[in-house]
């Protein structure tokens, strides 16, 4: 097991070294004088020069490259163009609203998705399972900004539920939580319906019926611990999406996260910050896949015995 | 079984305590600092009573229920005013300038604030300025003639500083500039109320410059104990102001609470929240369920009809000193033919792009200084649309059949402007010219036009400060200026005048020279095409009165003056 | 080594199972026929599909007006006989939008998935047949392809050239092969230890002619589902990168582009958000209940994923 642990992280280390390089690469070929784009209207080549020298960009590409992961290392992201501070610490700032929002838009897809998933399965072919799966599939459909959208003009504008914007209150975290799960609850959905329908088939499913358990027993029994594996598998895999939502369900709401974050940075030319954020999120896509891997290396008995 | 599935749950939670131990861990470096912990000790007992007054508060520490909210759509740099030219909204209402410009009626005069008179001498180099007593800054420090000289030299020198023109005709600003020299010559403290101003020759605009908000006047201790934190820490950012900066929350909101020892009245609200809202529909929403007092209708023009019609009396029109223009290039072939600058001056039909894009809410301009700037010139004959003349006019120079030109468009300038550029395409078509419009995100585009290689385009100039040179010597100051703007106007002669007029010390000539080289260039050369002025709209919330948009038309509330009406 | 999660999910393909199904008289057209009969939603959507592409093809004919014709004075009429969904803020016709708009979208459905994906299959087949060093770096780099949220590597991208159509082709495509790869990689894991390939390989077939003979056809049911499906999420991340405002520009109008230039008029004149917006969910549930329908005809590999 360790041995599983250590290779895992040891496979981890060239692809994050492979982000940052990626990364590094792509912010320095864009076009443009990032310097020159900070001043805007009011231009001064004089001042252009004198504060790239002061942020070192008249360095060779490969020093800086070398100094910002030397930097990287000790946790010092650079510091941001526009907002002057710190990159860390701004992520640092951010990134706790970011966590909050997934986690509770994780809540959401795993509650609502299970639930919609075992009632469709139950009543298989029938019109909730179809209103359901409808459903779910609108919400597959739907670019979550669009959803966002929807949901705040319906929820807080018109009926004024909750507040339209902000992330301060446990009410003006619920519509962006139900936006950003909304999707991942219509994967769910329909992965958890059509892996119940398979089991239900199955003749332990059958022969725990013939025992005289309760249809409700059976199904939360047995079905559903079957049909949860490859449920958690895909929680892994939504980490990713999850985080690409973030950055639009923020948007909309005006989530001061880690997602407005990387927004702001592009439409401010922020390379640094931009830099920081992209980095930053993607390390945290990488642990994630890795813990969920450990994971599924314990719940997974063919697995374990194959390791 | 059991054991799987309690195995499972314990991952889910091993994972989400993964993710938030990040979270709580960064939640103990939270910077969002507040005044109440340093600082300002009557905002901290103030912020302190009121929040226990009110029993609760969400995550900040200070309880601003009365208070102003209003939203920007992004965060800002900084409120060190001198290290950005973009966000005046804090430096505005948290410090004040030695002057302020007022415009009554259209006319605009410069009057004093912390500067309570002033002298120029007869050659028009010397400014003495006699310093208004018993200011206080918000730390309880007074206000003096050191402070003026500390602030000056720093605008110079601190590091991204962005505000150096204000200042660059000041004896000694060139030599700090390039290094040659640690300290400003020309600005020096005679007494602790009287500093003395120098310039290195006679410059019309110099009292117009320091009422820009780049000029606000900082505390020399606290400004240089704060370091590179001044303008980031609210506790560490203060000035003198009708405003005290206690909290700022990145992304999320800034908060101003009223300085009770305001060297004039007091501030008619207990406070203001400026919260970030990145969408402008959100906001308009927002506004209508009540939970902002005013909201900036620029960007969201088509709005204003709509929220005329349901609150009639809560829209404020403010003045914008500001015009919209479209360059042509003088090295992009046929551009460089007056009679086809002629012809696209006359085959843009601006009332229609007003009336399309803005609700026709603003003022056809036929020069470069717009309405309500000094030098504006009524008289300047207009430039009427007329096609015809057009066509005639593309023949006479050989061009009857037309000929292909490039509309540069800006990605990042929003959609009003990538909608001009779609109207004037069409309305170049219909005399013959094919236009394309060609997308360049920012950089890209400041990029080319910095290289004075491109073709054409629209923007607009909004008045750092209330004078004919901030226009015409920006674009036709000298040849790099003006091929920084793409002109790349020919004429060194004129630009030669544009430079000399700014030495001129009679007020009268000087203007009267500014407005014959406006003509000059605008109607004899055709060199620029004017576009248009807008008023600057905002809706406020009922209860809000006496709100005057700032002078020049930005986007950044002036909140002194404001009273609420309940 | 390649053990990631995701590709656990592919079931160990025994080889009976797979010489079973290759030995399959069947082919995949005829799967696609019975789908048809049996799956109506699926059939359905294809002709969905079919209809917008051919309105797309001929936009000029099936248009009622040109798209970009402005009319100043007719700007924001509300939906009526001459403009059944209305007029946009230049006085275009928001119906002649959508359908040219058809054009773009469909595009960038269309040509990253395909760049994309010729991009992983070659990729995954190489990795997969040569399998040592190759496979090493080729998986390595696409575990860090999957290792970006795909909208933030696409927005990196967009701010590295700019927006705009073409920029938008590179991007999707460049974000979006390593999944691809990884299931054409683990197939031809597989198959290239089936009796048939070995074979081939002892007689001396050359190498390519092995992967793109022999190999490449048996992973193409596979590649359609996934064809299929990936193009409602490019469809997606566009109208989600028009959103951000780094997607298409105008005046070539995405669906996207309009639902976010709509937005604006969202109180006053809803529907020039609302049409296009039905428009994208339309097209994009299309391609998914067709691609659910092919999978369950065509792909043992993608069931249970």
């Amino acid at each position: 097991m360790l041995s599983k642990v250590l290779k895992r992280i040891a496979i981890s280390i060239p692809v994050l070294i492979g982000v940052v390089l990626l990364i590094f690469i792509m912010l320095r070929v864009v076009p443009g004088d990032p310097v020159a784009t900070m001043m805007g209207e009011h231009v001064n080549p004089a001042m252009i020069e004198k504060i790239s020298a002061e942020l070192g960009l008249d360095q060779p590409l490969y020093i800086q490259f070398f100094k910002y992961v030397g930097n990287a290392l000790r946790g010092d992201f650079g510091t941001s163009y526009r907002l002057n501070r710190n990159v860390t610490q701004i992520i640092l700032e951010s990134f706790p609203h970011t966590v909050k929002l997934s986690l509770l838009a994780a809540l959401v897809a795993w509650i609502v998705g299970l639930v919609a998933g075992i009632i469709a399965a139950i009543r298989q072919n029938r019109l909730l399972d179809r209103l359901f799966m409808g459903c779910s599939l609108m919400g597959v459909s739907m670019p979550v900004f669009m959803t966002a959208l929807v949901l705040q003009y319906i929820f807080a504008f018109k009926l004024q539920w909750f507040p339209i914007s902000g992330f301060d209150s446990w009410q003006a975290m619920i519509l962006p939580a139900i936006a950003l799960g909304w999707n991942s609850a219509g994967s769910i959905a329909r992965m958890t319906r059509s892996n119940l329908v398979e089991i239900l088939q199955n003749d332990y499913i059958r022969t725990a019926r013939a025992k005289g358990l309760r249809e409700h027993g059976v199904i939360i029994g047995h079905a559903l611990k079957n049909a949860m594996l490859p449920v958690v598998t895909m929680m892994a895999l939504q980490i990713s999406s999850m985080l690409s939502g973030a950055v639009l369900t923020e948007s909309v709401f005006g989530v001061p996260g880690i997602g407005r974050l990387s927004v702001n940075a592009i439409e401010t030319r922020d390379m640094p910050l931009l830099q920081g954020t992209v980095i930053f999120t993607t390390i945290l896509i990488i642990l994630g896949n890795l813990v969920a891997d450990l994971l599924y290396n314990v719940l997974d008995p063919r697995i374990r015995e194959g390791a | 079984m059991k054991k799987k599935l309690s195995l499972i749950l314990a991952g889910a939670m091993v994972l989400s305590m993964a993710l938030t131990g990040c979270g709580g861990g960064s939640g103990s470096g939270d910077t969002s600092a507040t005044a109440a912990a340093a600082g300002g000790e009557t905002a901290a007992a103030e912020a302190d009573t009121e929040a226990a007054a009110a029993g609760e508060s969400s995550e900040s520490d200070i309880d601003t229920t009365g208070f102003l909210v209003t939203p920007k759509d992004t965060d800002i740099q900084t409120a060190d005013v001198q290290r950005t030219s973009a966000d005046y909204e804090l430096p505005l209402n948290i410090y004040d300038r030695l002057a302020d410009i007022k415009v009554e009626n259209g006319v605009s005069s410069v009057e004093p604030s912390l500067a309570e008179s002033w002298d120029i001498s007869e050659d028009g180099l010397e400014y003495t300025f006699h310093l208004r007593q018993g200011v206080k800054f918000h730390n309880g420090n007074d206000f003096t003639a050191e402070d003026v000289v500390y602030t000056f030299n720093r605008l110079l020198t601190v590091s991204g500083a962005m505000n150096t023109e204000l200042l660059e005709q000041v004896q000694g600003a060139a030599e700090v500039l390039d290094g040659t020299a640690t300290e400003l010559s020309g600005v020096e403290a005679v007494d602790d109320y009287t500093v003395k101003i120098t310039l290195v020759e006679p410059f019309g605009a110099f009292l117009s410059c320091i009422t820009a908000p780049g000029a606000s006047i900082y505390d020399s201790e606290a400004t240089e104990a704060a370091g590179d934190q001044f303008g980031l820490d609210p506790s560490v950012t203060v000035g003198t102001g009708p405003f005290k900066f206690v909290e700022w929350t990145l992304n999320d909101r800034m908060v101003l609470v009223r300085n009770d020892d305001y060297w004039k009245e007091p501030a008619g609200i207990p406070g203001v929240v400026i919260r970030i809202v990145p969408d402008t529909e959100t906001q308009t929403m927002m506004f209508e369920n009540g939970e902002l007092d005013i909201i900036d209708l620029d960007e969201i023009p088509d709005a204003v009809d709509r929220l005329k019609a349901t609150y009639p009396d809560q829209i404020v029109e403010g003045n914008r000193v500001g015009v919209t223009y479209m360059i042509m290039n003088y090295n992009v072939e046929p551009l460089n033919n007056i009679n086809v600058r002629k012809a696209i001056q006359r085959a843009i039909d601006r009332q229609a792009i007003l009336d399309a894009l803005y609700g026709g809410m603003g003022t056809v301009e036929n020069g470069i200084y717009p309405h309500g700037l000094i030098g504006f010139n009524d008289e300047l004959p207009a430039i009427e649309y007329d096609p015809e003349e057009a066509k005639a006019l593309l023949a006479e120079a050989g061009y009857a059949d037309g000929f292909t030109m490039e509309l540069a468009s800006d990605t990042s300038a929003g959609d009003a402007v990538a909608m001009t550029l779609e109207i004037i395409k069409e309305q170049l078509a219909e005399v013959g010219i094919t236009a394309e419009i060609k997308n360049y995100d920012e950089s890209s585009w400041l990029d080319l036009r910095n290289s004075g290689e491109m073709c054409a385009f629209t923007a607009t100039w909004t008045a750092d400060f209330n004078d004919p040179d901030n226009f015409i010597y920006t674009f036709f100051g000298n040849e790099e200026k003006s091929k920084i703007r793409s002109l790349n106007y020919p004429d060194a002669d004129k630009m030669a005048r544009v430079t000399a007029a700014r030495a001129m010390v009679n007020e009268d000539e000087r203007i009267a020279e500014y407005q014959a080289l406006e003509k000059e260039i605008v109607q004899d050369d055709a060199a620029w095409v004017p576009m248009y002025s807008r008023v600057h709209l905002f809706a406020v919330s009922k209860r809000v009165q006496g709100f005057t948009p700032f002078w020049s038309g930005y986007g950044d509330k002036p909140f002194y003056g404001i009273t609420f009406s309940e | 080594m390649g053990d990631t999660y995701e590709e656990r999910l592919i079931p160990n393909a025994e080889e009976e199972d797979m010489a079973a199904q290759i030995g399959e008289s069947e082919t995949w057209l005829d799967q696609v026929k019975t789908m048809v009969r049996q799956n109506k939603l699926a059939a359905f959507s294809a002709v969905v599909i079919l209809l917008i592409l051919l309105a797309a093809v001929f936009a000029p004919l099936v248009a009622p007006y040109d798209h970009l014709a402005q009319s100043l004075t007719d700007r924001l009429t509300h939906p009526c006989a001459e403009h059944w969904l209305g007029t946009a803020e230049l006085g275009r016709d928001v119906l002649s939008r959508i359908i040219f708009g058809a054009r773009v979208s469909l595009t960038i459905g269309l040509v990253p998935t395909l760049i994309s994906m010729v991009i992983g299959t070659v990729l995954g087949l190489c990795a997969g047949y040569y399998g040592g060093k190759v496979d090493f770096v080729i998986m390595r780099l696409a575990d860090v392809m999957l290792a970006f949220p795909s909208l933030l590597l696409a927005m990196v991208v967009m701010y590295t050239m700019g927006g705009g159509l073409i920029n938008i082709f590179i991007a999707l495509s460049l974000v979006n092969w390593a999944g691809t790869a990884r299931i054409v990689r683990s197939q031809t894991l597989s198959l290239k230890e089936i009796e048939f390939v070995e074979a081939a390989r002892s007689i001396g077939v050359k190498k390519w002619t092995i992967m793109f003979r022999h190999i490449l056809p048996n992973c193409l049911p596979s590649l359609i589902v996934l064809f299929t499906l990936n193009i409602p999420s490019a469809i997606l991340s566009e109208a989600s990168l028009s959103f951000l405002g780094i997607g298409a520009q105008p005046p070539s109008a995405s669906w996207g582009l309009m639902v976010v230039r709509g937005k604006k008029y969202l109180f006053s004149e809803p529907w020039l958000s609302i049409a296009p917006s039905v428009a994208i969910m339309i097209v994009v549930m299309a391609f998914n209940f067709l691609g659910d329908g092919l999978r369950d005809v065509l792909d043992p590999y993608l069931k249970e994923q």
